[in-house]
């Protein structure tokens, strides 16, 4: 099978104004060098040569980066379709121009939640009211307009004045994001996890509005994994379409398989983009079927969930080559399915996400 | 909302861009989250779609092309756009 990637990931770097409790970058992250101008500049070439048609700038928060519209730049002139993955936070006017001026192409803000207290209180920083500004902003300017919304226990009761809001923004699409536990979301999993009755209450309600708002707006979403009773076909399948390059320039088949102890990854600073994509024993480790344990390597859904997700198996059972336990087929079914009781009991699972500050913990920027 | 109909004229929606795969030197739609490589018939739809021809006009210069009568294209010029439209990639005007 030939395999060729279709979209990068850039991180550029790990710094980010936002401290959110859900966020996947790594806990622990990667030391060196962030890369740079021309060291990006040869990773979109190095991309666009391997079939990378688009682009998404992500981090932290790409904004920190003072030559981001020189990358949108270079990344242009490679070809590549841009996308700007951002909290907004240092999102001003002039700034937006300049990008748009360097060629971006769309722009995709993250909100906390409608109700700026709240949003606030979940991503430890005084952003909403910037976020707002910089979206007007955005779409002033011709910008296509995404809203990313993760979802958690603290914010899925506001989903209904979510979509409202998004809606009042005149975006495009709005992604409701459930939030998925790697990072420093798996460390806050026991307060981020909605309960089945939230779940099942959100689900009617984004059928409704789907309706109401064909035609003007898309809204994204997929009920979350822990939930289901199969996996979700993650990434597509590793390593098959996507590559993520981390700021420090190691090369990752997806955003958080830095989770996966033991796997090392190569850096754009010491090998070729296509030797990465092609050779490297990262990106060779659980492509295909071969490498599949029973019962996935005799299910019939093996082609089309994969086996699920990689960086979950090993996050909740040690083995990154077990079955997803997202999959009731999973032998550690159990494991999952205990935690997602345990939240249904929970007592504090229907207090205000204030009232529960203290149990989280928010995420570090490095040192 | 606008609904789709015969005298709608539809364009690429916002940030979409159509362009071939240097790749496989195929017909591809980017849009801010991703990319849908395109089957000839969808390709054959959306270099009509100029914001400029009607619904109805793109009907019949697809027939034409293909040599049929525009009955036979109808439904799945309008399945296509809508399914398009859905997702924010195609846009109407009336």
């Amino acid at each position: 099978m030939n395999y060729r990637p279709y979209l990068l990931l850039a991180e550029l770097t790990h710094s980010c104004p936002l401290h959110c409790p859900y966020c996947s970058n790594p806990i622990v992250y990667p030391g060196g060098r962030e890369l740079s101008t021309a060291e990006w500049r040869r990773v979109f070439e190095e991309a666009a040569q391997l079939g990378v048609l688009h682009l998404g700038f992500s981090g932290g928060e790409p904004l920190r980066r003072a030559d981001l519209a020189e990358l949108v730049a270079a990344a242009r002139a490679a070809g590549l379709y841009t996308n700007l993955i951002t909290s907004a936070v240092g999102l001003q006017r002039r700034r937006a121009a300049q990008l748009r001026e360097a060629g971006l192409d769309s722009i995709q803000i993250s909100f906390q939640s409608d109700q700026e207290t709240l949003a606030d209180q979940i991503a430890g920083a005084s952003a909403h009211a910037l976020k707002l500004e910089a979206a007007k902003v955005a779409r002033e300017l011709g910008f296509p307009l995404t809203v990313n919304v993760v979802l958690h226990r603290g914010n899925i009761v506001r989903l209904e004045q979510i979509i409202s809001l998004a809606e009042d923004l005149e975006a495009e699409r709005l992604e409701l994001a459930n939030a998925q536990f790697y990072g420093w979301a798996f460390q806050n999993r026991a307060a981020l996890l909605p309960t089945r009755s939230q779940i099942a209450r959100a689900v009617e309600i984004v059928a409704a509005r789907k309706k109401q708002l064909l035609g003007r707006m898309e809204i994204l979403f997929v009920t979350p994994d822990y939930y289901s009773e199969r996996p979700k076909p993650c990434m597509n399948g590793w390593a098959t379409r996507f590559l993520t390059v981390n700021p420090v320039g190691d090369v990752l088949p997806c955003p958080t398989a830095s989770a996966i102890r033991g796997l090392r990854f190569d850096n754009v600073r010491t090998r070729p983009l296509a030797w990465i994509w092609s050779q490297s024993e990262s990106f060779n480790r659980f492509r295909g079927t071969e490498w599949m344990p029973a019962p996935c390597c005799e299910c019939p859904m093996r082609e089309i969930d994969f086996g699920g997700c990689r960086c979950q198996a090993a996050l909740l059972t040690g083995d990154a080559a077990a079955t997803d336990p997202a999959c009731s087929l999973s032998p550690h079914r159990q494991k999952l399915a205990s935690f997602v009781e345990s939240v249904q009991e929970d007592p504090a699972a229907n207090r205000p996400f204030a009232a529960g500050l203290g149990r989280l913990s928010f995420r570090q920027n490095p040192h | 909302m606008i609904s789709l109909d015969a005298q709608s004229r539809p364009a690429l929606a916002r940030g979409v861009r159509l362009r071939n795969d240097p790749i496989t030197g195929e017909p591809v739609l980017l849009f801010p989250e991703g990319v849908l490589p395109l089957d000839a018939a969808t390709h054959d739809i959306l270099i009509r779609c100029s914001g400029q021809a009607t619904v109805a006009s793109i009907i019949l210069s697809l027939a034409e092309e293909y040599e049929t009568d525009p009955g036979t294209v109808r439904a799945d010029v309008c399945e296509c756009l809508a399914q398009l439209r859905q997702r924010m990639l195609v846009a109407i005007s009336s």
